[in-house]
Formats: C-alpha cells, sequence, structure tokens
C-alpha cells in the first residue's frame, strides 16, 4: 500500500499523463526514426526491396555519399539557404513588428493582411515565384528592363548562381509574416512602464531599443531563429515546385535531394541515409532550442 | 533534472519528425491501396484475391481487379472507364475498378506498395521504368501468353527482360517536330530534314519575341526522352556518350542555345509547356508528342501547324514512349489476365487508341489507324525510327546522368566534351 502510495506521487502521476502522448509518437514519430536508421546501414534498392535479400553494408552509405559532390553541394545549398533566409526574414519581420506595434489607426488589421504569405499553400507561392522570375515573359525582369538596370533579360532560374537567389527571396517572402507575429507577441510582454521611465530618466530611442527592448525580447529571438531554421532547414515543396534542384543540381536541399534518390532512382538506402543526415542536424539544433529555452525559465 | 532532460529529448523528435514525413520514412505512410477507387464499389478485396487461386467464381460474388494509372487527362481517364464498364458488363466473374495515382507519385505509390504488399493487380506504367520493377519481382512472367509478334519491336523489348515477356504494350507514341506553317511561309523556310537546315530554318524564324525551336530539356526522364533523338541521331547511345558523336550532339544543343534560336528556359519546361507556347506563337518549332494533338486542336484550333520527322544528322532517330499494361504477382492474376485478354483484342485496341490520340503498338491496326493527311499520320511513320529507353533496371540512374549533362551543356556549366567526360564515368560506374 505504501509502495502504490508512494508510486502516485506528485511527480509520477504527471508521467502517466505524457504516456498517451509518448506511445504515440513511439509508434508514429520513433518506428520511422528507427526504420530509417537500420535502412540506412543496408543496401536496399530496387532489386531487393521486395525479394527481402538486403544487406547489412554499416556505413558504406554514408561514405559513399560523402565523396558524392551532389550530396556535398545539397548540404551547403541547405545551410547557405537556411542563413540567407534567417537573416533576411528576421530582420524584415523585427522591422514590421516594431512598426506595427505602434498605435496608429488599421495598425491591426493591416498586420493581419500581413500574414497572408504564411497562410497560402506554399506550391502556390512557388509558381507564383516561379512565373514572377521567368525569363521573358516574368514581371520582376519586365520591371528591371522598364526602369533601364538591365539590358537583358536576366535567367533567374536557369543559371545555378541566381536561381539560389530566387528561391531565397521566394522563402524569405513567406518567412516574414512568421517572425514578425512572433517577434509581436515578444513585444506585447514588454510593461509599458519601462519605457515610460526609461523616457522620464532621458534614455532616447536607438538607446531604449539596445537596453530594453532587445534583452527583454532575447527569449522570444532565441525561438524565433531555432523555429525559423528547423522549418527553414527541411524545405521541400518550395524547392521542388520553382527548380525541382536544377539548373545541374544546383538547388538541390538535403530533402529533394533524399527524395530523389529514393523515389527516382530506386536507391533507398542511400535516400534514407541522406534523410538521417538532417535528421542528425536538426536533432542537435533541436537540443539547443530546449536549452534556450528552459535556461530561460531557469533564470 | 533527469526528467527535464527526458522531456526535452522528446521534445527535440518531435520537432525534427516533420523531417521523416516528408522524406526518407517509408514505415509512416499510408498504403495507398486502402483508399477505395472513386469510380464504384468494391468488394472486399482480401477475400477476392484469397479466391484467386481457384478456378470458378460460381459462387456469384464476383472477384475484384483493381489497375493503377496515371493520366492526368479527363479524355483518357473516361476512356479507360468506358472500357472498364464495358468490360465489367460482359461478364459477371471480375469487377475491375481503377485508380489514379499522379505521375510524379507512380513510381513512389509502387514502390510503397511493393515493400507493404499493397499493389494493385494490374499497373499501367511508364515502358521505361518496367525493367526496374520486373528487377523489383513484382510483375508476372507473360511469355506465351499474348501474341505481341507484331507489335513494334521496341514496345516489345521495353517490356522484356532477359528473353521474357512481362508485360504488353498499351499503345505506343514517340517525339517529332511540329512546324508553324505560317511563321515558316512567312520567313521563305523549306522544311528542315537534317540538322544544318533545323539552324538555318530555326534562326531565320526567331525573332524578338519568337524562339525558333523548342523542346522539353527539365532535368529528369522527361528531359532525357526529349534529348534521345538527337543523341542517337548522331549514331551514338545511350551507354556511350563520350565520343565523337555523343560530344557532337551535345554540341549541337549548345549551339542551339547559343545561336539563340533556342531559349535556356527549355530545362525549366516540361512538354506541355513547351506545347503551351508553341500554341501562344512563342515558339515557332517544336519537339513533342503526339498526345499533344487534342489539346492543341481544342485550344488553338486556328493555328496553321504541321508535323514532320525530326531532322537528321546521320540517320533519321526518335525515341519511344509510351505506357505498357503489366500484371502483379501474388494478385488476383487470373482476372488481371481475363481482363488484358479483353483490352487487347483488336477491336479494342483501335477503340482505345482512337480516343486517347495514341497510336497503337500492334504495327497493323497503326497503319492503318490514320488517314495519310491527319496530323498523327508523321508519327506513324517516325515510329518506324523510334528506339525504346533501357530497358535495364538501372535506366533511372543512366538517365540522371544523361540529363545533367545535356543540362550543364545548356546551362553553360560546362563544355560539351567535359559534360560527356563526365556522363560517362557516371554510366561506367552504373553498367559494370
Amino acid at each position: 500500500m505504501a509502495r502504490l502510495k508512494k508510486f502516485f506521487r506528485y511527480e509520477n502521476v504527471g508521467m502517466l499523463f505524457v504516456l498517451p502522448a509518448f506511445l504515440y509518437m513511439l509508434v508514429f514519430v520513433g518506428y520511422p526514426i528507427v526504420h530509417n536508421i537500420i535502412l540506412s546501414f543496408q543496401d536496399v534498392n530496387a532489386g531487393n526491396l521486395v525479394k527481402g535479400t538486403r544487406n547489412f553494408i554499416l556505413f558504406e552509405n554514408y561514405l559513399e555519399l560523402f565523396k558524392d559532390s551532389v550530396f556535398t553541394s545539397s548540404l551547403w545549398n541547405t545551410v547557405r539557404f537556411t542563413v540567407s533566409c534567417l537573416v533576411f526574414q528576421f530582420i524584415a519581420g523585427f522591422a514590421l513588428a516594431l512598426f506595427f506595434s505602434k498605435p496608429f489607426s488599421f495598425a491591426k488589421p493591416v498586420r493581419g493582411i500581413l500574414l497572408v504569405p504564411w497562410m497560402i499553400p506554399i506550391t502556390v507561392t512557388a509558381l507564383m515565384f516561379k512565373l514572377l522570375f521567368a525569363t521573358d515573359i516574368g514581371i520582376i525582369n519586365f520591371l528591371l528592363r522598364s526602369l533601364h538596370l538591365i539590358e537583358k533579360n536576366i535567367e533567374w532560374l536557369t543559371t545555378p548562381g541566381t536561381a539560389m537567389f530566387a528561391l531565397i527571396c521566394a522563402n524569405v517572402w513567406i518567412g516574414i509574416p512568421f517572425n514578425m507575429i512572433l517577434i509581436s507577441t515578444g513585444l506585447t510582454t514588454i510593461p509599458k512602464e519601462l519605457y515610460e521611465s526609461a523616457s522620464i530618466d532621458g534614455a532616447g530611442k536607438v538607446q531604449t531599443f539596445w537596453k530594453i527592448t532587445l534583452p527583454l525580447l532575447k527569449p522570444t529571438i532565441e525561438s524565433v531563429l531555432i523555429l525559423g531554421f528547423i522549418y527553414t532547414f527541411k524545405v521541400y515543396d518550395l524547392v521542388y515546385v520553382m527548380t525541382s534542384g536544377g539548373p545541374v543540381n544546383a538547388t538541390h536541399m538535403l530533402s529533394t535531394y533524399s527524395y530523389k534518390l529514393s523515389f527516382e532512382m530506386f536507391k533507398y538506402s542511400k535516400g534514407s541515409a541522406v534523410a538521417n543526415v538532417l535528421l542528425v542536424i536538426l536533432l542537435f539544433v533541436g537540443v539547443l532550442y530546449i536549452k534556450a529555452t528552459t535556461e530561460g525559465e531557469d533564470a | 533534472m533527469k526528467k527535464r532532460k527526458l522531456t526535452a529529448l522528446l521534445t527535440a523528435l518531435a520537432m525534427t519528425a516533420g523531417i521523416l514525413s516528408g522524406c526518407g520514412a517509408k514505415g509512416g505512410e499510408s498504403a495507398p491501396a486502402d483508399k477505395a477507387p472513386a469510380k464504384d464499389a468494391q468488394p472486399a478485396k482480401d477475400d477476392a484475391k484469397e479466391e484467386s487461386g481457384q478456378e470458378s467464381a460460381s459462387s456469384g460474388e464476383a472477384q475484384a481487379v483493381t489497375i493503377w494509372y496515371y493520366w492526368e487527362n479527363e479524355g483518357h481517364q473516361v476512356t479507360l472507364d468506358q472500357l472498364i464498364q464495358e468490360y465489367n458488363g460482359s461478364q459477371a466473374q471480375y469487377e475491375v475498378t481503377a485508380k489514379y495515382v499522379p505521375f510524379a507519385d507512380f513510381k513512389k505509390q509502387l514502390s510503397i506498395g511493393a515493400s507493404a504488399d499493397e499493389l494493385p493487380d494490374i499497373a499501367i506504367l511508364d515502358s521505361p521504368d518496367h525493367a526496374s520493377y520486373v528487377d523489383m519481382g513484382i510483375f508476372e512472367d507473360l511469355t506465351g501468353r499474348f501474341d505481341v509478334s507484331n507489335y513494334y519491336e521496341g514496345t516489345v523489348n521495353s517490356c522484356t527482360v532477359d528473353g521474357k515477356l512481362y508485360g504488353v504494350p498499351f499503345g505506343a507514341n514517340c517525339l517529332a517536330l511540329y512546324y508553324n506553317e505560317d511563321m515558316l511561309t512567312a520567313a521563305g523556310s523549306s522544311v528542315p530534314t537534317t540538322w544544318d537546315e533545323l539552324v538555318e530554318t530555326a534562326k531565320a524564324l526567331t525573332t524578338d519575341s519568337v524562339s525558333g525551336l523548342a523542346f522539353c530539356s527539365v532535368q529528369n526522364e522527361e528531359g532525357t526522352f526529349n534529348f534521345a533523338p538527337w543523341l542517337w541521331s548522331t549514331g551514338a547511345t545511350s551507354y556511350d556518350i563520350n565520343n565523337e558523336n555523343g560530344i557532337r550532339a551535345l554540341t549541337y544543343i549548345q549551339n542551339l542555345i547559343n545561336e539563340g534560336v533556342m531559349s535556356k528556359e527549355c530545362i525549366n519546361w516540361t512538354q506541355g509547356d513547351v506545347m503551351n507556347q508553341f500554341i501562344a506563337g512563342n515558339v515557332a518549332m517544336m519537339v513533342n508528342g503526339p498526345w499533344q494533338i487534342p489539346t492543341m486542336q481544342s485550344e488553338a484550333p486556328d493555328l496553321n501547324w504541321k508535323v514532320t520527322l525530326i531532322p537528321k544528322d546521320q540517320e533519321y532517330a526518335s525515341v519511344l514512349g509510351g505506357e505498357n499494361y503489366a500484371v502483379v504477382n501474388g494478385g488476383n492474376v487470373d482476372g488481371a489476365l481475363d481482363f488484358l485478354t479483353f483490352a487487347t483484342s483488336e477491336e479494342k485496341v483501335k477503340f482505345m487508341m482512337n480516343q486517347f490520340g495514341y497510336i497503337s503498338a500492334d504495327k497493323t491496326i497503326a497503319e492503318s489507324q490514320f488517314a495519310q493527311d491527319s496530323p498523327y499520320y508523321p508519327f506513324v511513320e517516325e515510329l518506324n525510327y523510334a528506339m525504346p529507353r533501357g530497358p535495364l533496371a538501372e535506366w533511372p540512374s543512366v538517365s540522371d546522368a544523361l540529363s545533367l549533362a545535356f543540362n550543364q551543356v545548356i546551362t553553360g556549366t560546362a563544355t560539351p566534351e567535359e559534360a560527356a567526360a563526365q556522363a560517362q564515368a557516371t554510366i561506367d560506374s552504373i553498367i559494370k
């Protein structure tokens, strides 16, 4: 009896409440991850998927991947894409959040409208940007030509360097509202009194920003950046629709390359190895996120 | 503190879980065959499968036979449905239902289905993929069960592996050259028959708003399909590109871009996009297949266009496309064979081909299928020069190497020599 009582102590009861979610994750998250890891150590392809004659080849898939120039470039592309997107969408989102925190008429409805890019299905956004950046019929080239900034049409999506730029533009456009709304929410948690007393003490706008707004927003900023990282790092649909990883593999991300290996070239094990590299990186960032947020609670 | 770490780890796992549903993992994906086809009420599939071994189905319950196909064209879907209804009405033993799987997902669904044991009884699939699935061991050996002796050799080859027949060609198509006759007349050019004439004609037709020539050059199977006629016309094969012939083909494509007669945008244009540019008058000549004809006739009835053979370098060449029927082993094989016997009869083939705008894979039917002045007629002639891709289980990898090569050349990221050498190295590593 005493043991049972001891078992139902406060913390243990808490664990019981977590149990359903834990079981769900075990089946729908844990199993695919484990399955995928096992798959990546085998040599599964079209020939032995069904026949069941798969062999364990340990790290051979991974070793081959790091010799594969498309893999290394897609790893580098994913990093480049993520960092560029984060920088631009964070700065723009922050600026907009500050702007809309001012009490002017229509501030709230306009902020609401700005959420639209985030709500549009990504496939639609991708098709839209594909047309905007089209060489001969795209409006971007038309505008640039009309302004006499360029003489000849820029081949945005058919040149390796500019194709990445176009992808980043599209993704920043989607990401700005996400950053804006989270930072706006963060701003409302800062007590007004702090600003009032600061202005009484003679602090200027710039000083208030650096000394009050930014430090008090630190937890929000950390969350926004890390969630943004995860959200951007696993980009798939946008790239698939806009460039499919082209031209000449120049915009392949880990996700699109994994799909291509698995479902276009029937190299299932290699594809899952790429997915696992993605998983490890995101797991690392996820742990960082937890650390950042729990430290905030401790403080 | 320990608990916090556990929670932290779980949360981290949950956050990363999103990626796995998107890629790599197959365990979590729902099995496609469970979603019942929209068209008909379907008798319990499992029962039907168990019964399929027995000779008769005198029990009165019709056995289910399922078909997967990928035609997004509504006319195609309606026609297939008509054929199925007719079959279901003609006998009581089997009940056929069809399910549409989008082309982009078709390979994926078949792969997932194969590992999850959730396959249809019949698949109507793209011919170059046939060998991969035969290698996977999911198709029934049909040798001797269908008479394909009168079919075009290429179509039969596409479903033959190691001398055994693993499918029946559904229909054949190939690529040919479409030209805008009004533009050609206005420029005073004649119909090109050789590569040199083609460049000259394309130059004459190119203006500020019109490209002389276009063909789909996307970096995937669709692009490889469109590149093959150029490669093969030089005498090079798909597996042997790093030689004088292969490099000449790549150089020719590079020249089309450099001369400005073909837009670089072709690397982002599907065959459908190319056709749209053609009927919009932005492109004067295009390489495309006969399946575009019904759309072109309804979308642009006033456009004055004609079809001719793709101009040649050394010899005329085109690439064979089309679908094959395949019977999945372990399913309702008897029912599938019975339906296929019905569907491949001369009368039904004629009906299907005419409705589809396809050319029959059966030579005799094909030759009498169209009148001389029909826009389809040149395709029948072109079919004599059409060769299949593969058949090879590793064809998707070979195709990937080829499509990378011409994309490198078109975008100017590699010279034809470099691209050919790189493609050859990849192909050699695939075919040992």
